[in-house]
């Protein structure tokens, strides 16, 4: 299989959604309400505030005086909005500033968005840049009274943000008022849709839902016809050449023949799972980098032997990787370990991601095991590796171990990731139920 | 040094990469005899066998390195147990022929270093009785004396896992391999698991009971005056009990 097949995860392409609108119209409330009531995970917020320009100190003492004007189009950094936003759109991992409004300035940390499938971007210029436009897949102006705006803002900026009444009126017909008819309202003009009224207006917020739910469902098929044909591809080939299915010894055919039988005891089928695991993982930790390495012996001999030379984690695909915990500590006590969790929705059998937390250092590991007891159709192992990468980790230093898997699902990963590789205890049917991790964890 | 062959190296490294990105390091002597089982010389077991033979690796990591390699050699050694065939029917509803683990087995440890093995022993077999036989070297001889045993009483229907991690010129673990004989345990059914072995040792061993199976991790250069493997690891039951 030389022959690089491509694969788009169901966030590839994600849906970016415009809000824009005066200050105090209503625009977070607004996207508040269509989150809720789509219900889903993979649905982000952002807030244009996050894209404040830091300050110089000549503009931050004039801010602190209510004298600066964070309602031109200038104080936001468009630049970066714009790159973090085609991130976010190519499925990449993007990092998000995150504004201080007490200080005046950006600090240190910032909010990672990954793998949303549509993100609502708002912002009172959130329809202002041309390159913002050319993201957005619907573009939404929220209308408000001027009298509720302005009440609004005084409320929120006293209360929230420590300002005094007096500052935030003298903010609001210096710079709020005149910036909304030169640069607010023009957005009115390229609006897909002009939403009166903010969350009062549940049949707006009815239409926007389910326009986006017909967008992640066509997404889903989109995803789901990709795996089919990757199946097609895979059911033709021979078991890749990069997966390994570790020697049938005496030995691990008795184990096998044991986890396999319904009538071994749950204390049996946990302690020969754990004692495949261990060899499994031993297996593994042969693909470590090692450089030569010169010791003493205590009677003062030389040996010329070997070291790691780079360290190790794994990152356990919930829930049935961990499974594969306890046998992974008995072989690597101190193995950081990330998890993501990739639940397959019953009614589509599509795997969706849920979760992850992965090491800070995964991006510099020697070796990345991905530990998951059963590949069945190749769907959520294609899912986890596409995370690894997106997060930095280079092809070939991630190897997936499991303990069943089938040739047409090692062939749809291992053609689509050509570099990873795959050790497998037991070369099992295509497309076999999963039933490994309930056996071990009893349910 | 009374004997020392030239220590074998080569470059050593999974099949897919190629040898330009292998490291060399030294690996097992090569013996002939067929009874002889010396682990695969995968990297990972070299640089497992390089923590244990540091000098400066503290005792934590000396018993839980020597440990792993332990377990890889118990794995290795229960391979050559008989299995029987066994038809199951798996959870999913099809029929699997696999295998059943036949005969009782028991371990029999050689005082005291070879009592550091059986941990490793417990973790792939839960319950296995473990016999114990004390051998040490009588000072006005200078050869090995039994001084205690204590077996399973129906140990000659058992195949028998003998533990001594290190096998210099293998007085002791023949002397053991004669008790087990003579309580009724076939040769055959004898498996000697060892994690250092000298060329030396392990030829006399192999040839004075071609029966009885060697396992083990692997066989160093030779043995120097004091009749100490080189380049060895020192003295296991020290560095695994009370340094």
């Amino acid at each position: 299989m030389t022959k690089t097949l491509h694969y788009s995860p169901p966030w590839g392409d994600a849906s970016i959604i415009g809000v824009a609108g005066s200050s105090g119209s209503g625009k977070t409330s607004l996207a508040l309400a269509i989150v809720a009531s789509l219900n889903l995970p993979w649905v982000v917020i952002m807030s244009m505030d996050s894209f404040y320009k830091p300050l110089t100190p000549e503009q931050s003492r004039a801010a602190f005086r209510n004298e600066f004007d964070f309602d031109a189009p200038e104080a936001i950094d468009f630049d970066i909005l714009v790159d973090r936003l085609r991130d976010i759109k190519q499925g990449k991992v993007a990092e998000v500033p995150v504004y201080s409004f007490e200080r005046h300035a950006r600090v240190e940390q910032t909010t990672t968005v990954y793998s949303p499938h549509v993100l609502i971007l708002e912002g009172i210029f959130a329809l202002h840049d041309q390159r913002v436009l050319d993201l957005l897949d619907l573009k939404i102006f929220a209308e408000a009274d001027a009298d509720l705006c302005l009440s609004r803002r005084l409320v929120r900026d006293v209360k929230e943000r420590g300002r005094d009444i007096e500052g935030c009126i003298k903010q609001w017909f210096g710079f709020v008022k005149p910036n909304y008819s030169r640069y607010v309202a023009p957005q009115r003009e390229i609006a897909d849709i002009i939403i009166p009224r903010g969350i009062e207006n549940t049949v707006a917020i009815g239409m926007v839902s389910s326009q986006i739910q017909k967008t992640l469902a066509h997404k889903s098929s989109q995803h789901q016809l990709e795996l089919g044909r990757l199946g097609k591809i895979a059911e033709e080939s021979p078991l890749s050449s990069n997966a390994l299915i570790i020697k049938q010894t005496n030995q691990v055919n008795g184990i096998h023949t044991l986890l396999m039988n319904p009538e071994t005891s749950r204390e049996d089928y946990i302690f020969y799972f754990d004692r495949m695991v261990a060899m499994l993982i031993e297996k593994a930790a042969d693909y470590l980098p090692f450089q030569p390495r010169q010791v003493l012996t205590p009677q003062g001999n030389v040996y010329m032997g070997l070291r790691n030379s780079a360290g190790m984690s794994a990152v356990v695909i919930l829930r049935g990787g961990s499974a594969f915990e306890t046998g992974l500590r008995r072989t690597i006590p101190d193995c950081r370990t990330g998890r993501i969790l990739i639940q397959t929705n019953y009614r589509t059998g599509e795997p969706e991601l849920h979760y992850r937390a992965l090491p800070s250092s995964i991006k510099e590991d020697g070796l990345v095991l991905l530990l998951d007891p059963q590949m069945s159709t190749g769907g959520a192992a294609l899912m986890a590796v596409r995370v690894l990468v997106d997060h930095g980790v280079p092809e070939d230093r991630i190897v997936f171990v499991t303990y069943l898997a089938g040739r047409v699902g090692i062939n749809r990963v291992l053609s689509v990731f050509p570099e990873v590789r795959a050790i497998v205890a037991r070369l099992g049917y295509d497309m076999e139920d999963r039933w490994v991790e309930a056996r071990y964890l009893g349910c | 040094m009374a004997s020392k062959s030239q220590a074998p190296s080569q470059s050593v490294g999974p099949g897919y990469r190629p040898d330009t990105q292998k490291p060399t390091a030294t690996v097992s002597t090569e013996i002939p005899h067929q009874n002889v089982h010396i682990l695969e010389q995968t990297p990972q077991l070299i640089a497992l066998l390089t923590m244990i033979r540091d000098k400066n690796t503290g005792r934590a990591d000396f018993i839980f390195y020597s440990n792993r390699i332990i377990r890889l050699l118990v794995e290795e050694g229960l391979n050559h147990l008989p299995v029987v065939e066994h038809t199951i029917t798996t959870p999913v509803g099809r029929s699997y022929s696999g295998v059943k683990f036949e005969g009782k087995i028991c371990g029999v440890s050689i005082m005291r270093a070879g009592e550091s093995m059986e941990q490793a022993l417990r973790e792939c077999c839960r319950s296995v009785r473990i016999g114990k036989i004390l051998i040490q070297r009588d000072e006005e001889t200078a050869k090995p004396k039994l001084y205690y045993d204590k077996l399973p009483e129906d140990i000659a229907d058992r195949w028998v896992l003998l533990l001594d991690p290190m096998l210099a010129t293998g007085g002791s673990a023949l002397m053991a391999v004669d008790v087990l004989i003579s309580k009724g345990v076939p040769e055959d059914h004898i498996l000697f698991l060892n994690l250092i072995a000298s060329p030396e040792g392990a030829k006399s061993f192999a040839e004075r009971v071609p029966k009885v199976r060697v396992v083990t991790a692997f066989v160093d250069q030779g043995l120097d005056e004091k009749n100490y493997i080189v380049p060895g690891l020192g003295d296991f039951g020290d560095r695994f009990y009370t340094m």
